[in-house]
């Protein structure tokens, strides 16, 4: 999980970093805590510290960390050349390891022999079983050649297993999103809120899957978790401000000429409207007259 | 952090005193046969001085407070980590290389 004031930690390292004011360890450091995706960052900073054998005698042990934080971004930049020599280097070191036969593996995923990469893992999975990341790159490697649907067999086997995977359950649910089942998404972000009831987050995509899904019931729901991420981020996340406007307006298209009038509902869209209109004051003062408008058009149709 | 271990050690003094006047008291009490109604003012307040001062020492000494408010900066999640578990290589990178000419020298 990345807080505010780790991202701006990040944000002001990498500036420091690119414009060549060092603490170049330390912002890897700080991506690998937060598993950030900054590949052609970490290549060319991870690079030139390996290059340079006087940085590296004084890492001491990290640096086969760092060999192999290198290889992975390498393989991710299509560098596939930097990354063999990375992977021939701790294949030196480590001849034994099963992690750098993953690494080879994964090389053979990048270079998109399948089969071969396929053989690898599969005798990877033969001497321990019981290996969650190697289950994981079969799935993603069946995602890679498009079968969508054996990843998600896969992906439901794996979880039958490792219930307590909530990357996996996280990834499972974007699949299905990404393929409009928003149902089974649902299901997933439910068992992701269940596993980390404080990440405003999931509580966010969930709601997003209800409002998607729509009907009186999903949205009221919808507007519930969308107030719930409010309430845990403080207001502070745009998204599930504009979230409530759109559930609100919704829900009273949906109940107009029936039953009561919900008062509740329309208080809390003036209320995020308000701190829409106070956010966007302050941080695009230019975009204020779109969002006025978007605002009003919401109000007019209900 | 020096002072305020100096601090609370004072007010650690100054609470082992007030013990030591409390007992002396009623040693006093005892040869003057008086009944034990309650301790001596300067008692009371050398109690509340050494309170106070241990009490800002044990705050200042362990160091700072973090914040428990789910929606405090360094709580507030912004984004969720890339799943890297997952990760695949077919985008862009793919398509266009990346200009920068790199290579591992040993």
């Amino acid at each position: 999980m990345v807080t505010k004031s780790e991202e701006t930690q990040l944000n002001s390292l990498e500036n420091q970093v690119d414009n060549g004011g060092g603490g170049a360890w330390e912002y890897l450091c700080l991506i690998r805590k937060l598993k950030v995706r900054r590949s052609d960052k970490v290549l060319k900073h991870g690079l030139s510290i390996l290059n340079d054998p006087k940085q590296r005698s004084t890492l001491g042990n990290e640096e086969w960390t760092l060999y192999e934080q290198v290889a992975v971004a390498a393989m991710d930049c299509q560098c596939l050349d930097v990354a063999k020599d990375c992977i021939k280097v701790l294949r030196k070191r480590f001849p034994e390891s099963k992690r750098v036969g993953r690494l080879e593996a994964m090389l053979l995923e990048a270079k998109g022999s399948w089969e071969l990469a396929e053989k690898a893992y599969t005798s990877l999975l033969e001497d321990n079983p019981l290996d969650q990341i190697i289950h994981k790159r079969r799935v993603a490697m069946a995602k890679a050649q498009g079968n969508i649907s054996v990843a998600i067999e896969w992906l439901n086997k794996y979880l039958e297993t490792f219930m307590a995977d909530h990357d996996a359950w996280r990834e499972l649910a974007e699949i299905y999103v990404s393929l409009q089942m928003y149902k089974q998404a649902a299901f997933c972000y439910e068992e992701l809120i269940l596993s980390q009831p404080t990440v405003p987050l999931y509580h966010l995509a969930y709601a997003d899957v209800l409002y998607t899904l729509g009907g009186l019931e999903n949205l009221q729901t919808a507007k519930k978790y969308y107030a719930s991420t409010i309430d845990l981020t403080g207001g502070k996340n745009t998204r599930a401000l504009f979230g409530i406007c759109l559930c609100t307006s919704a829900l009273t298209q949906l109940t107009k000429g029936k039953n009561k009038e919900d008062k509740e509902g329309s208080q809390l869209q003036s209320l995020a409207a308000k701190v829409l209109e106070k956010d966007y004051k302050q941080r695009a003062p230019d975009k204020l007259p779109q969002l006025t408008t978007a605002l009003n058009s919401l109000t007019l149709s209900s | 952090m020096g002072l305020g271990f100096l601090v609370g050690f004072l007010g650690f003094l100054i609470l082992i005193h007030a013990a030591y006047s409390t007992i002396q008291y009623r040693g006093l009490l005892k040869i003057t046969e008086e009944e034990f109604s309650g301790p001596p003012l300067n008692v009371v307040i050398e109690v509340t001085l050494g309170l106070v001062l241990c009490m800002w020492a044990a705050l200042t000494v362990p160091g700072k407070f973090l914040s428990i408010h789910p929606d405090s900066e360094e709580n507030r999640i912004v984004s969720l980590p890339a799943n890297l578990d997952f990760m695949i290589f077919n985008h862009r990178y793919k398509v266009f290389s990346v200009e920068l000419d790199v290579k591992l020298k040993h």
